[in-house]
């Protein structure tokens, strides 16, 4: 039987609160904006996850900035069985040749996406590729990546919120929170 | 970018989960070799190696090797031993050691719980130990006279390496000889994963899998 979702209770903790992210993203946001003066930035941001920490972001950065979207698939999705390979499902819309390219992250974990997103992105020639997540979390990392400008490092645990889900679910909370080991393991 | 050529004849895995593992580097075109290398990691006095330890897979563009442990919590502690006794000879080889929570973890965050249970925990691979015999001393003392080679019995699981530290040898100072520092094999590593020739990645779905 399908479990039902309760927003309220399948947390068992709240790690990073609304307060917390919203001061983390303005910083971050300085720093961009001071590190890319006059240069041509282009935000990249990697569907789904990534959609409310790029919305907050673009708007605490103070340059004259443009936004792309890319959608890849992940292991275990639908299209994993029938090609084996990462898929573009959705490429980027204008070029990045010449321009200074920061790739948007919800949350760095093994690095095989972005490992991927990285050799992916600088066939495209961009006058530079950096990175920036809101979330790392170094201890399951399997590819070592260099953080440009990295949020929070958070220990080893399944995290859901502002973005980050489970099962499609739970994208749409104002936190970042633990989610309860019964809701992934089958029990209630 | 460049893809990597499919093997035309992928490992026999020892385990499903590294099946699982190969399936998921190769979706994410991170070549791999399944246990290229072998390290030596422990001696007899007579400089012959005793006990050695091969990672699962190396990843020659990261020049990276990892190891997938997923047996129950006794068979952990003996690979752990055997890791960090690894680093001590080995320090500039960088490995990876999955543990059974982090392969579910993993497989969590791909969506494939179904295959969680299937393929972690001590259900998983775990063999019930059993006893074999096997030389300690391969060469006596010329004035050993009449006794005889000493021989151990010491706990082996398919798949895992004895752990030394189990083993328990009386033995007689008149049958020993003389301690030597020699340590035949140490730092050496076989070639076999450093070719590009030899590793490819692209077809571990058909692998055959056992355990």
């Amino acid at each position: 039987m399908t479990r039902t979702v309760d927003l309220s209770t399948d947390i068992g903790e709240v790690l990073l609160t609304e307060a917390q992210i919203a001061e983390k993203v303005a910083e971050l946001g300085r720093r961009i904006s001071a590190d890319y003066a006059g240069r041509r930035l282009t935000l990249v941001s990697v569907l789904k996850g990534s959609l409310p920490f790029m919305a907050d972001l673009m708007r605490q950065i103070s340059l004259p900035l443009r936004i792309d979207l890319m959608e890849v698939s992940s292991y275990g999705g639908a299209t994993t069985e029938s090609s084996g390979l990462v898929r573009i499902m959705k490429d980027l819309s204008a070029s990045i040749s010449d321009e200074d390219v920061l790739l948007v992250e919800d949350i760095i974990d093994t690095g095989l996406t972005l490992n991927y997103l990285i050799r992916y992105l600088r066939g495209k020639n961009p006058a530079s590729l950096r990175i920036c997540t809101l979330l790392d979390k170094p201890a399951r990392r399997l590819v070592d990546i260099q953080v440009d400008y990295r949020g929070f490092e958070i220990p080893d645990q399944f995290v859901v919120g502002y973005g980050l889900d489970y099962g499609e679910r739970y994208r749409n909370l104002r936190f970042v929170g633990v989610l309860r080991p019964e809701v992934y393991s089958g029990g209630d | 970018m460049d893809h990597v050529e499919p093997r035309e004849r992928p490992p026999a895995f020892a385990h499903a989960s590294e099946a699982e593992l190969a399936r998921i580097l190769d979706f994410y075109e991170v070549r791999w070799a399944y246990e290229p290398d072998s390290f030596p990691i422990g001696w007899n006095l007579d400089g012959d190696v005793i006990e050695s330890f091969s990672p699962d897979f190396y990843l020659p563009d990261l020049d990276m090797y990892v190891e997938l442990t997923t047996l129950k919590q006794t068979l952990v502690r003996r690979k752990n031993r055997k890791l960090r006794r690894l680093r001590e000879l080995y320090p500039d080889v960088r490995i990876k050691l999955f543990y059974a929570r982090d392969f579910r973890m993993l497989l969590l965050k791909f969506g494939r719980l179904a295959l969680v249970d299937e393929l972690t925990g001590s259900t998983g691979q775990s063999t019930p130990p059993r006893l074999v015999a096997v030389p300690v001393i391969a060469e006596l003392a010329p004035d050993a006279g009449g006794a005889s080679p000493v021989l151990a019995l010491r706990e082996a699981v398919d798949g895992v390496e004895p752990d030394p530290a189990s083993l328990t040898v009386e033995l007689d100072p008149r049958v020993l000889p003389p301690v030597r520092a020699r340590r035949r094999g140490r730092r050496r590593r076989h070639a076999a994963g450093r070719s590009v020739d030899s590793v490819a990645s692209g077809s571990a779905a058909d692998a055959p899998v056992s355990g």
